[in-house]
């Protein structure tokens, strides 16, 4: 048990290391870009028809702290983060960040794992059959879809589903809430209208991801079933499904577990455009209009960071759950 | 005893012994070519690669007219695809012909411009046309200052592949500017491929460099760099660069975009490329040869670059082969959600802007021919990559 311990330890240490890390990178880049906030905060008031100097400016810079060294300026940042999960004040907006993402961050959370979810849901089934039949036809067909996956990127997808559903139903199918709902606090008829309408971005979100789970769950289920100890268990008696699920499918789907964090990362990567074709404004407005448009360094380094720490989390949490599940690994550990 | 006596000893013909002899002389490339050939898909996918390719670099001959804005047809905005027919109501004709169109607008039509498609009026297809004037061989650099700008034309010309004897014609249709759609995706293909071209380029650099050094010397040097390249892994690279795209100035011209676009690219997609190398020199780097080339007393950098780059150069390949989609796909997605590329370059993103529009569902279809081209492209990387892979593992065939 207290090795178990220490093993958690050093693990969530090394996924605090990497957080720390990755925080200096985007800080960093966030720096890189040209004009900062006071700039173009007073930039927008310019355009609201007060005349700006350069001694407000620098006065403006003093005001918000800008006038200190980076080092001293990203450990205030990573500490109002981490000790009080306070990401400061939007550049523009000037609005607390913590209330700007909210729910949104939530949201749009929830519908990458959701998406997470329903890919493995489908390819583990999907990818063992596909292993263990002789049959080419459905090989084939399988190795041609996961390859779709790739050819036909989400925001195609989702372009083409919009395009058939504007013909066909004259209805987009866009937006997660319906009109009467969209401003109205949660409630249970509000959760209700959005998961009627939330199947379909988790659907097409998932897609890509499915198709790359499909081939790895394949890949290793087809590497594993060769194995001698497969055959012994064959000739033990033990035959179907009982024996493809506690022989050959347990090594497999280790690596899997251990590789969620990645799948997660690619299924964010496709989140905002997904969210762009779709109007899912709840979600996409939370990347889109404050990465791309606004041009708000503050909102965009916290969008990323609370990504990165999503991610982050996930590789920590199947860590410790493989440990937990795997015999080998326990013995690893335990020594 | 005696039944291996009688059994007839298989003399090896003349043939055979050849087709042995080339096996165990054959070069690792002629291997790899040999394995490559039987695998139909893969040719398949290699000669549509080839064609596409090909496509790429003859754009401005295949296509008719000029893809920017110069090129336009005023007269046939948001047009339908002409097909070329053989036939019609008026008979059979060898050369393929298309209808010429009219633009009017009177009260019937509430003065709005109208196209009318002419069917007595036979526009015929010809080839081998003169129209606007192009360079095969067109490299300009335009950095800002005067010092480094660099400008090559080579192979002028103003034959294009095909035309009609009057009027326009336009294979794919025309969007909202009347730019020819056709010629657009031909030259869209050429960028797409360019970026993902340096962008691979770039990420091999920094892969090889990374991955060599922390494979090569392994230790703590080796944590470090794992530890970073872990790091820069787990950033979701999509939005990151839309945070930085976003500051990327307007005023920059096309060609700064389309270089800052590759770069970013490229730093994008070295952590898995570093990876791979890594384990391949770690697992490499503790054979004999690499143990008798250092006991000769060879440099560290001689090594690496004469005996364990070599070792691999195949898997490199294929390595690149499969990274390259990915770099097609991020600059599509950026480009179509308008941080990537923008209008006077024709990339494939480009093109697919403006399809989510209402009105381009309903009614223009034809704008998103575009994205069956990108979906072939694609597929056929794949395909090839995947092709490479098999080929070049030497174990593919034992392995199942």
């Amino acid at each position: 048990m207290l090795q178990f311990a220490r093993f958690a330890a050093t693990r969530a240490a090394m996924a605090v290391f990497t957080l720390l890390l990755v925080s200096l990178i985007v800080f960093t880049l966030m720096e890189l870009v040209p004009g900062d906030c006071a700039e173009r905060y007073l930039a927008f008031k310019n355009t609201q028809g007060q005349s700006i100097t350069v001694e407000d400016i620098e006065a403006e810079r003093i005001r918000l702290g800008l006038d200190r060294p980076f080092l001293e300026r990203w450990t205030s940042w990573l500490g109002d983060v981490f000790l009080h999960g306070d990401f400061g004040q939007s550049c523009i907006l000037r609005m607390d960040i913590n209330n700007l993402l909210g729910d949104k961050f939530l949201i749009s959370l929830g519908i990458c794992l959701a998406a997470l979810v329903f890919a493995y849901l489908i390819a583990i089934p999907v990818g063992i059959i596909a292993a263990t039949s002789k049959s080419p036809l459905l090989n084939n067909v399988l190795r041609f879809v996961s390859y779709l996956g790739l050819a036909m990127p989400n925001f195609l997808l989702a372009l083409i589903i919009i395009l058939v559903s504007t013909v066909i139903f004259g209805d987009t199918l866009t937006g997660l809430f319906s009109k009467e709902y969209r401003d109205a606090p949660w409630s249970f008829d509000k959760f209700m209208d959005f998961l009627s309408r939330a199947w379909l971005p988790v659907i097409i979100l998932g897609w890509s991801a499915t198709a790359f789970a499909l081939q790895t769950v394949r890949a290793l289920m087809s590497d594993e079933i060769g194995k001698l100890y497969v055959t012994a268990a064959e000739a033990r008696g033990i035959s179907g499904a009982r024996l493809l699920w506690r022989y050959p499918a347990r090594h497999a789907l280790g690596p899997i577990f251990n590789s969620l964090g990645f799948d997660l990362n690619r299924i964010f990567n496709e989140l905002p455009i997904v969210a762009l074709i779709m109007t899912l404004t709840e979600a996409g407005a939370l990347l889109i209009e404050a990465l791309a448009r606004s041009n708000d360094q503050q909102l965009a380094g916290a969008i990323i960071f609370l990504l990165t720490a999503s991610i982050v989390a996930v590789n920590f949490l199947t860590d410790v759950l493989l440990a937990l599940i795997d015999p080998r690994i326990r013995k690893g550990i335990l020594g | 005893m005696t039944d291996i006596a009688e059994r007839p000893i298989a003399l090896e013909s003349d043939d055979e012994r050849k087709r042995k002899e080339a096996y165990f002389t054959a070069s690792q490339t002629q291997l790899i070519w040999a394995r490559f050939r039987k695998n139909r898909s893969a040719m398949i996918a290699g000669v549509v690669l080839i064609t596409m390719v090909l496509m790429g670099i003859f754009a401005p001959f295949l296509s008719p007219y000029d893809p920017t804005i110069a090129g336009r047809d005023k007269d046939y905005e948001n047009g339908a695809p002409q097909i070329p027919m053989f036939w019609d109501h008026n008979g059979f004709s060898l050369r393929p012909f298309i209808y010429g169109v009219e633009r009017t607008r009177s009260i019937e039509t509430n003065f709005r411009w109208v196209t009318t498609v002419n069917k007595e009026d036979r526009h015929y297809v010809q080839f081998f046309v003169r129209g606007w004037e192009y360079s095969l061989i067109d490299f300009v650099i335009d950095l800002p200052g005067d010092r480094w700008d660099l400008g090559i034309k080579a192979l002028t010309s103003d034959i294009h592949l095909f035309g009609v004897d009057k009027g326009k014609i336009h294979l794919f249709g025309t969007d909202a500017s009347g730019k020819d759609i056709f010629s657009r995706t031909m030259h869209a293909i050429y960028t797409s491929l360019a970026v993902g071209t340096i962008g691979v380029f770039i990420a091999f650099v920094l892969a090889l460099v990374i991955g060599g050094v922390a494979g090569y010397y392994g230790g703590w040097i080796d944590s470090v760099l794992q530890m970073i390249t872990d790091a820069v892994r787990t950033v979701p690279a999509i939005p990151l660069f839309m945070a930085l795209a976003a500051f990327v100035p307007q005023e920059w011209s096309s060609e700064m975009r389309f270089f800052f676009i590759s770069i970013i690219l490229g730093f994008i997609g070295w952590p898995t490329l570093a990876r791979r190398v890594r384990t391949h020199l770690l697992s490499e780097r503790s054979q004999e040869y690499v143990l008798a080339a250092k006991l000769c007393g060879a440099s560290p950098g001689h090594v690496i670059r004469r005996h364990l780059l070599p070792s691999f150069t195949s898997y490199i390949i294929v390595d690149l082969v499969i990274s390259f989609p990915y770099m097609v796909l991020s600059e599509t997605a950026l480009s179509f959600i308008g941080l990537g590329l923008k209008d006077p370059v024709n990339s494939l993103g480009v093109l697919l802007q403006n399809v989510s529009q209402a009105d381009v569902l309903l009614n223009y279809q034809w704008y998103f021919i575009p994205a069956g081209f990108f979906v072939v492209l694609v597929l056929a990387f794949v395909f090839v990559g995947d092709g490479l892979r098999d080929a070049a593992d030497p174990y593919a065939s034992t392995r199942k």
